[in-house]
């Protein structure tokens, strides 16, 4: 983490633009410090650059497994950065991921999944979660 | 009474009836995947087709072909049945051919028609549908894919529950039913009740499954997991193994559930008892201060969304309390955490419940404290049949057992919880005490029992009349609204329950039961109650040593941080 006078600093991770601005918006006005990014090379330029505490990373970017990889990137350099993988794809392709289990968990190398759309109020509820002073989430390098 | 003739024999109608519920009642078996007892026949399936003999004759919809004096009716001619294995081999046309993998394999109506009827070979040939999978809720999963379009859910939601959070959208073949802008169920005004997967014929509709992180959690040897079980689940689980509808399987469920390697068993109904003691406390600071009334109960998560998104007016009228679900689950986490000495990160908790908007409610951020979530999994009823069979026990073979203390002691009154009605019940029993320090002579409130969908009753308490209200299923809880918005001020107390009948009818219960299955449900709640030694929720003795020694008085500091909550005005699209 942080400094605890700093803003907590979020990676956000998503093609979809629209996406991008209401999210930066939503966690600016929660106490965050979002770090957008629309593609994958910019998100990993961002992620060299700073420490970030969390992650927020959209599946399907460029390339359809394109989450899958930045998640892969992003655990390797840094085990313990918190990773939130959000997608559309079950509605887009039929296919369902989870992170339901320490199993998924380890080859998702995601904390948590959710299914587009999201609630705000939820994504706030998984990011207090992730970075509380309990956090129970599993690392693997 | 009219005399008609069916199949070579005369049968007795009512003048201007359907035929359909006329054939039912002659106890003719009539197969449709659309029709839904009380409200207005649709036609939509098309599967209930007889054939008339004379007059315009020719295959009619029983459903919505009204009855007429002396007509003659074949139910199944050659020419009926043939045209309904025709709409069974089209509706199978472009359904998904899953079955093996489908959660409601066993379990639906379109594979039993499509056995029932001989389709042994793919007569049609339809391009599959290729609708989005909404996995986007924390309590429902939409799979429209699978839907036939019968519309019961549509009707359900709508006319029912007074929600219409799915409609039909598009046109002609690209029909399908959905939510506004076709977003997610999750963005939607959807409460979350699950009503729709009770009526849902196929695999379209189903619950967001828990079963894998429970599973997950037994087999950890760093967690220790604790499970609570809502006060309906022993009269309705037994129906799952094939116990007759309102059997107590109380003490063989807590035995399956040691044997699934649950580390604690509690009972959601001790909670049920704490509640009433908060929320009896409360109503009485409320009618003594001038406080917000009537106040609503708050202990049904469908009910506090549908507030939240259709008459924000009302927040304030809610009971600050948690609800039992929640109350346990905050308990478990602080309490029951410090006594044994377990890092509450360690604990997970599970909880079993008649609901899927439970699944919702426990993913509330209000619910969770530095970030651990009070209660981790919501597992459904017929989860947790799954679960018990997958383990290969069979409850009816089982040696009953009895909860763990100190949250597992509960009174009847707790357990009344479980049927609409019984939280007014338990609530009138301890406030009654509460505000005069004697019980009452006649424990049972009679005018708050039963299946109507709207009760009211007047209780007095110390020479004051307390005028209570009782509404199940959120259609009638709009009648009552509605009354208030436009002025209507002599009531004091109301109770509300999501789902018609209560939580003994809730969207995770057992789907095979009709009514008399709920009715069976609910005269077991009432015959525990009857035969309990205790009878109300303040002579619960773990509840009361839990205020003396952790949370002091009900509405108490403690009491506040721990059981009480807020909610807020929720947008959704709509």
């Amino acid at each position: 983490m942080n400094a605890p006078h700093d803003k907590p600093i979020i990676l956000v991770a998503d093609d979809d633009e629209d996406f991008l601005t209401q999210l930066r918006m939503q966690l600016e006005a929660a106490g965050y410090l979002p770090q957008t990014a629309q593609t994958l090379d910019d998100a990993r330029r961002i992620f060299d650059s700073q420490t970030i505490d969390l992650a927020i990373i959209d599946l399907m970017m460029e390339q359809q497994d394109g989450g899958f990889t930045l998640c892969y990137f992003l655990r390797k350099h840094d085990p313990h950065v918190p990773i939130i993988l959000v997608s559309a794809v079950a509605s887009e392709t039929g296919l369902r991921f989870d992170a339901a289990t320490d199993e998924e968990r380890s080859w998702v190398k995601a904390d948590v999944f959710l299914a587009k759309p999201i609630r705000f109020e939820q994504l706030h509820a998984e990011i207090q979660r992730l970075t509380g002073p309990y956090s129970r989430r599993v690392t693997w390098s | 009474m009219i005399s008609i003739e069916v199949n070579n024999r005369q049968i007795e109608a009512h003048e201007g009836e359907m035929l359909l519920p006329a054939l039912r009642r002659a106890g003719v078996d009539v197969p449709t995947l659309c029709h839904m007892e009380h409200l207005t026949p649709t036609g939509a399936c098309r599967l209930c087709v007889v054939e008339v003999e004379g007059g315009r004759g020719g295959l009619v919809p029983s459903c919505a072909f009204p009855v007429q004096a002396g007509m003659k009716v074949r139910t199944h001619s050659a020419r009926a049945i043939r045209a309904r294995k025709t709409i069974v081999e089209l509706l199978l046309s472009n359904h998904p051919d899953d079955c093996l993998y489908c959660a409601r394999n066993n379990d639906c109506q379109l594979q039993e028609l499509a056995a029932q009827l001989g389709v042994r070979q793919r007569r049609y040939r339809g391009a599959k549908t290729a609708h989005k999978l909404d996995v986007s809720s924390p309590a429902i999963v939409r799979d429209p894919a699978k839907c036939i379009l019968c519309g019961r859910c549509v009707r359900v939601c709508e006319e029912i529950q007074g929600v219409g959070a799915i409609d039909f959208i598009g046109r002609g073949s690209s029909t399908m039913v959905g939510t506004a802008f076709d977003q997610g169920l999750n963005v939607s005004s959807c409460v979350t009740c699950g009503q729709c997967i009770m009526v849902c014929p196929t695999g379209a509709l189903r619950e967001h499954s828990s079963t894998k992180e429970v599973m997950a959690a037994l087999h950890d040897p760093d967690r220790h997991v604790v499970i609570q079980h809502a006060p309906s689940i022993s009269v309705s689980l037994g129906e799952e193994f094939n116990i007759a509808p309102g059997v107590d399987v109380d003490g063989a469920m807590v035995t399956a559930l040691r044997r699934l390697g649950f580390d604690r068993v509690f009972d959601t109904s001790f909670a049920a008892d704490l509640t009433i003691m908060e929320e009896a406390s409360e109503l009485a600071h409320r009618l003594a201060h001038g406080g917000k009334l009537p106040m609503f109960t708050s202990c049904s998560p469908g009910w506090i969304k549908f507030i939240e998104t259709f008459y924000p007016q009302f927040i304030e009228n809610l009971s600050t309390c948690k609800s039992p679900q929640q109350m346990l689950g905050a308990v478990i986490k602080s309490v029951y955490a410090e006594q044994q000495g377990i890092d509450p990160a360690k604990i997970f908790s599970v909880s079993v419940m008649p609901c899927v908007a439970k699944k919702f409610e426990a993913s509330r951020p209000e619910f969770s404290r530095n970030g651990v979530p009070d209660v981790d999994a919501v597992l459904s009823t017929r989860e947790l049949a799954r679960i018990i069979r997958m383990r290969g026990l069979d409850l009816a073979r089982l040696e009953p057992d009895t909860a763990d203390t100190p949250f597992g002691q509960r009174t009847a009154a707790g357990k009344l919880f479980g049927a609409t009605g019984g939280v007014m019940e338990a609530a009138v029993r301890t406030a009654h005490y509460l505000l005069t320090g004697r019980e009452l002579t006649d424990m049972q409130v009679q005018p708050v029992r039963g299946l109507a969908g709207v009760k009211e009753a007047s209780v007095n308490i110390n020479g004051r009349t307390i005028n209570v209200a009782v509404a199940s299923g959120l259609g009638n809880a709009r009648v009552l609204l509605d009354q208030i918005a436009q002025g209507r001020k002599d009531l004091h107390f109301i109770e509300f329950m999501t789902c018609p009948g209560g939580c003994i009818a809730g969207g995770g219960q057992p789907r095979t039961a009709n009514r008399d299955a709920i009715k069976a449900r609910m005269h077991a709640l009432y015959k525990i109650d009857q035969d309990a030694p205790l009878r109300a929720s303040h002579r619960n003795e773990s509840v009361q040593r839990l205020y003396s020694e952790y949370l002091g008085q009900p509405l108490g500091h403690r009491s506040h941080e721990l059981l009480h909550t807020h909610y807020h005005l929720r947008e959704v699209l709509r």
